[in-house]
């Protein structure tokens, strides 16, 4: 089961680049233990706001979605690794989010008029 | 003899109680007690069934305002709890992140459907 989702911006760079940064991170995540499940690329797009970092400021950023299964234990790590390469903007570790949306049962109205009441 | 059948038999509902059923209340010309037939299905939100998620920046955009980027409220959006807590989690994430703007919409989503009308708050 999906444990993490790892979001990362990478600076623009040409492909066999991205793909040298992408090895590296991956090959880091494997060996602290964890199970790579899939890697997506969401597209080359102009970020939403200026972000500096490591003395750059960047307009542009390659988005990747890394899901992965992996022990709570490499996520202080991680970040710390992915901090100090100079070609990740951002990263970010999720929980996986499974849907759970199935048992959305409409508005229920709340009768306000008990709520005023104390309880005892 | 076959037993002789008035027009009050009702089929063996008034072998019960001695004759007086709680069915045949109708009878006595009282309501029979039943769930409301005419009862409406719970009223859903917007978003009743729809998976939020923070990388679905356009669904998370048509809750924002267009001129400063600030998350409409819950009189304004007319979300249920839940799903209003959910967006708005989801926008700090996102923004946080780097997918979403903070200090305005995205040009590209100016024009969705608007589902948020700020004139006329619910």
């Amino acid at each position: 089961m999906p444990r993490y989702e790892l979001a990362l911006i990478v600076k623009v760079m040409q492909r066999p680049e991205t793909a040298a940064v992408l090895k590296r991170t991956v090959e880091a995540l494997m060996e602290r233990g964890a199970v790579v499940r899939n890697l997506e690329n969401l597209g080359e797009r102009s970020l939403p706001y200026k972000i500096s970092k490591h003395k750059e400021r960047h307009r542009r950023g390659g988005y990747f979605l890394i899901d992965l299964e992996a022990p709570p234990t490499i996520v202080t790590t991680m970040m710390d690794h992915l901090g100090r390469d100079i070609d990740v903007i951002r990263r970010a570790f999720i929980k996986h989010p499974l849907s759970k949306t199935e048992e959305c049962s409409g508005i229920i109205p709340v009768n306000y008029n008990d709520k005023l009441i104390a309880k005892k | 003899m076959p037993r002789m059948h008035t027009g009050k038999d009702w089929g063996g509902a008034l072998e019960e109680n001695g004759g007086r059923s709680t069915r045949c209340s109708a009878r006595q010309g009282g309501p029979i007690q039943m769930e409301n037939p005419y009862k409406e299905p719970p009223k859903r939100c917007v978003l009743c069934g729809i998976n939020v998620d923070y990388k679905n920046v356009q669904l998370l955009s048509q809750f924002v305002s267009p001129h400063t980027g600030r998350i409409y409220g819950r009189h304004i959006t007319g979300l249920c709890n839940k799903k209003q807590k959910e967006i708005t989690k989801a926008i700090k994430r996102a923004q946080v992140i780097g997918f979403m703007p903070v200090m305005f919409k995205n040009p590209a989503f100016l024009t969705d459907p608007k589902i948020c009308n700020i004139k006329y708050p619910e």
